[in-house]
């Protein structure tokens, strides 16, 4: 290597193709990517998130939540994703069209929680319950306590305190963080279906990935 | 006339250390102590997994926090310091050239580690990115990029002023890192902060930024120093020497490829991942190659520089070989979302990195330092717990994480998971805890090094003829 032009040229290229493909190519896959207009609902999905939830994402990320939580569903026959009642079909990339910063993760310590709204709702799990959760852990889950403020009773018990244990003459409110993360929590639901996420009928695997 | 020319050449070798030392031992120091920092993220991280309320009334330790942090410290604080440091000094080293711009690279290694310290102080208070391997809060960016670019000033005058004009495969790698990094890095910062790609492209970039980070900065720096190290210490040339610009275009040419491997039955066009995962495969052939060089490492034994080189150099091995495997789809799906995928980080980062640039500190640090090492069983013990950590963490994970992904794939309840997984995690939390010994051992042992006045004796056995630094390659 006596040319030190065509080395740097060399690197260059190198990179360059990668860089062309994956970032630009990528990009322009993705900006060719619209919402899905069903016909039935008479609306365009998936639909922009809410301010609340959209803020709740926030604390998601800056919690560090995807650490242990994914939000990103495989297909039936996959893993048991299905059967975990997680998701009835996998999740695509149009399902984060309007996402901010997808929250894909890369661990599942926790369940994954794509889907999360479509089962908190059969299961009970209203708002408060949710807070309750996030107040004292959750089996695996460590409590997050900071998201909420203890202060003494004054004059009549808040409306929106917990209802959990605590000091007499003290309760537990959660904090605008603490709502806005369960709000998003209870946002995630990928309740439309898409074309490109029905499951392939022949049995040749990847067609039903495909855009 | 022989004798004035080795004597003269001799003193101009010990020149470049000479003017190297202050920024050189200043960046190896950082590291270190950024390496112990990472180690007790890393503690901390090993407890949360097995007993989830550790610490977890602080906000600021959340596991999320904690992970992010500890990464960071490792990647920039750690590999970013030493790596930069040993890229230079086999820059300067193999162009013969005294090391010039000392001060811009000293300058720029002080406003590197502020930025990484406000980067993991950053994330602690929760301003991490959600993009794994690239954390670091958007304020930091600029400063980083920046100060990257003054740290590696020095190598970039090491190359143009190289007396060779033929350059040696060690410098190919390192000026590869060098300039590949600050590249991949803005293109980053452009496709993920200023314009950010749509919903899950930012996935893909940031999956194919995490990959160059090893593959197109870490690894070629650890490849240069196994390349320079290797025929100098043996004092025998590589064989097949005239295949190692393959290997080296194999790894810079495909390796960037196989990132978004990871994305694997995500929501992702399939081409992406469906591409990665064959690239992972074709990238081998670079694996191979360097396998045809440096495999005389495994055959040489006795000195403590090749035994740490030895180790890294088969978990980089072990690396490229994993990546193909657990890339497979139908190997994916068990190994997935899994402590599998830590155990391989573990493997690229504490194997294949930090075992390598340990065996070019060791090389290294005497020369800057004009003296032996002082103590020989802080040496032994630093390489015991090393070793022993690193293997013992590599199964421990790796078992969790397929018993993990078994468990995953049935219905098994999470806590029925996390009783499985237990006794393993405990391992890997007894194996973290004594990295982080024999990495307090390393940094206590090198500030002793520098402490020390240095030898005149030692340092004229360092002074090698010219002809060892000819046969480098």
């Amino acid at each position: 290597m006596r040319n030190g032009i065509t080395f740097f040229l060399g690197l260059f290229c190198a990179l360059g193709l990668s860089w062309g493909a994956l970032v630009v190519g990528t990009r322009s896959q993705y900006a060719g990517i619209k919402p899905h207009y069903d016909d039935n609902e008479g609306d365009n999905f998936p639909q922009r998130p809410a301010g609340v939830a959209a803020r709740g994402q926030l604390v998601y990320q800056d919690l560090g939540c995807a650490a242990c939580h994914t939000q990103q569903v495989r297909r039936p026959g996959i893993g048991s994703d299905k059967e975990r009642g997680w998701g009835d079909r996998q999740t695509v990339a149009r399902d984060f069209l309007y996402e901010a910063r997808p929250q894909l993760g890369t661990m599942r310590i926790g369940p994954d929680l794509a889907n999360y709204a479509a089962r908190a709702e059969p299961a009970g799990m209203i708002p408060d319950r949710l807070l309750a959760y996030l107040y004292n852990g959750h089996g695996g889950m460590p409590a997050y306590p900071f998201l909420f403020e203890k202060r003494k009773i004054a004059g009549e018990r808040a409306e929106h305190a917990l209802k959990v244990r605590t000091e007499a003459g003290y309760e537990i409110v959660p904090t605008g963080r603490a709502n806005d993360l369960v709000a998003y929590l209870l946002s995630l639901n990928h309740k439309y279906e898409f074309p490109e996420a029905q499951p392939a009928t022949h049995d040749k695997g990847e067609e039903g990935e495909k855009k | 006339m022989i004798t004035t020319s080795t004597t003269a050449v001799a003193a101009e070798i010990s020149d470049i250390d000479v003017s190297a030392r202050r920024p050189l031992l200043y960046l190896i120091g950082s590291g270190l102590l950024w390496l112990v920092v990472s180690g007790i993220f890393a503690v901390i991280n090993a407890v949360q997994l097995h007993t989830p309320e550790f610490l977890a009334h602080c906000s600021l330790l959340t596991y999320g926090r904690v992970h992010a942090a500890q990464e960071t410290a490792f990647l920039y604080g750690w590999a970013g310091n030493a790596g930069v440091a040993i890229a230079l000094w086999l820059l300067s080293r193999l162009g013969l050239t005294i090391f010039r711009g000392a001060v811009v690279a000293t300058l720029g290694g002080v406003f590197w580690n502020i930025g990484v310290l406000l980067a993991v102080a950053g994330i602690l208070i929760g301003d991490a990115t959600s993009f794994p391997g690239l954390e670091l809060p958007t304020y930091t960016h600029w400063l980083l990029l920046v100060s990257f670019g003054f740290m590696a000033v020095p190598g970039v005058l090491a190359w143009s002023g190289r007396k060779h004009e033929t350059a040696f495969a060690a410098q190919w790698y390192a000026l590869a890192a060098l300039f590949l990094f600050p590249w991949f890095f803005s293109i980053a910062e452009v496709s993920l902060f200023l314009a950010p790609g749509r919903g899950t492209a930012q996935s893909v970039i940031a999956a194919w930024y995490a990959q160059n980070v090893y593959s197109l900065w870490l690894a070629p720096i650890a490849l240069g120093a196994l390349y320079y190290l290797l025929p100098k210490i043996s004092a025998k040339p590589l064989p097949h020497y005239e295949f190692a610009s393959l290997g080296f275009w194999t790894l810079i040419a495909v390796a960037c490829w196989t990132g978004p491997r990871v994305l694997v039955n995500g929501p992702v066009p399939a081409w992406i991942p469906t591409l990665s995962i064959a690239a992972a495969a074709v990238v081998l052939m670079h694996f191979w190659i360097v396998w045809l060089n440096v495999r005389g490492v495994f055959a040489t034994g006795g000195s403590v520089v090749l035994k740490f080189a030895a180790f890294g150099f088969a978990s980089y091995l072990l690396v490229g070989i994993a990546d193909a495997v657990f890339s497979l789809r139908s190997v994916a799906r068990v190994t997935q979302f899994t402590y599998m995928q830590d155990a391989l980080t573990a493997l690229a980062l504490i194997g294949s990195i930090t075992l390598i640039f340990f065996a070019a500190i060791y090389y290294i640090a005497p020369r800057l330092c004009g003296r032996a090492w002082p103590s020989s069983a802080l040496v032994r013990a630093h390489f015991a717990a090393a070793i022993i950590g690193f293997v013992v963490l590599v199964v421990a994970l790796a078992v969790a994480g397929w018993v993990q992904g078994q468990a995953l794939n049935s219905t098994a309840s999470f806590a029925d998971i996390a009783a499985r997984t237990r006794p393993w995690l405990l391992v890997a939390t007894a194996a973290q805890a004594l990295l982080l010994i024999g990495n307090l051992l390393v940094t206590f042992h090198f500030l002793k090094i520098v402490a020390c006045p240095r030898e005149e004796a030692a340092a004229l056995t360092f002074r090698t003829p010219v002809a060892m630094e000819a046969s480098a390659s």
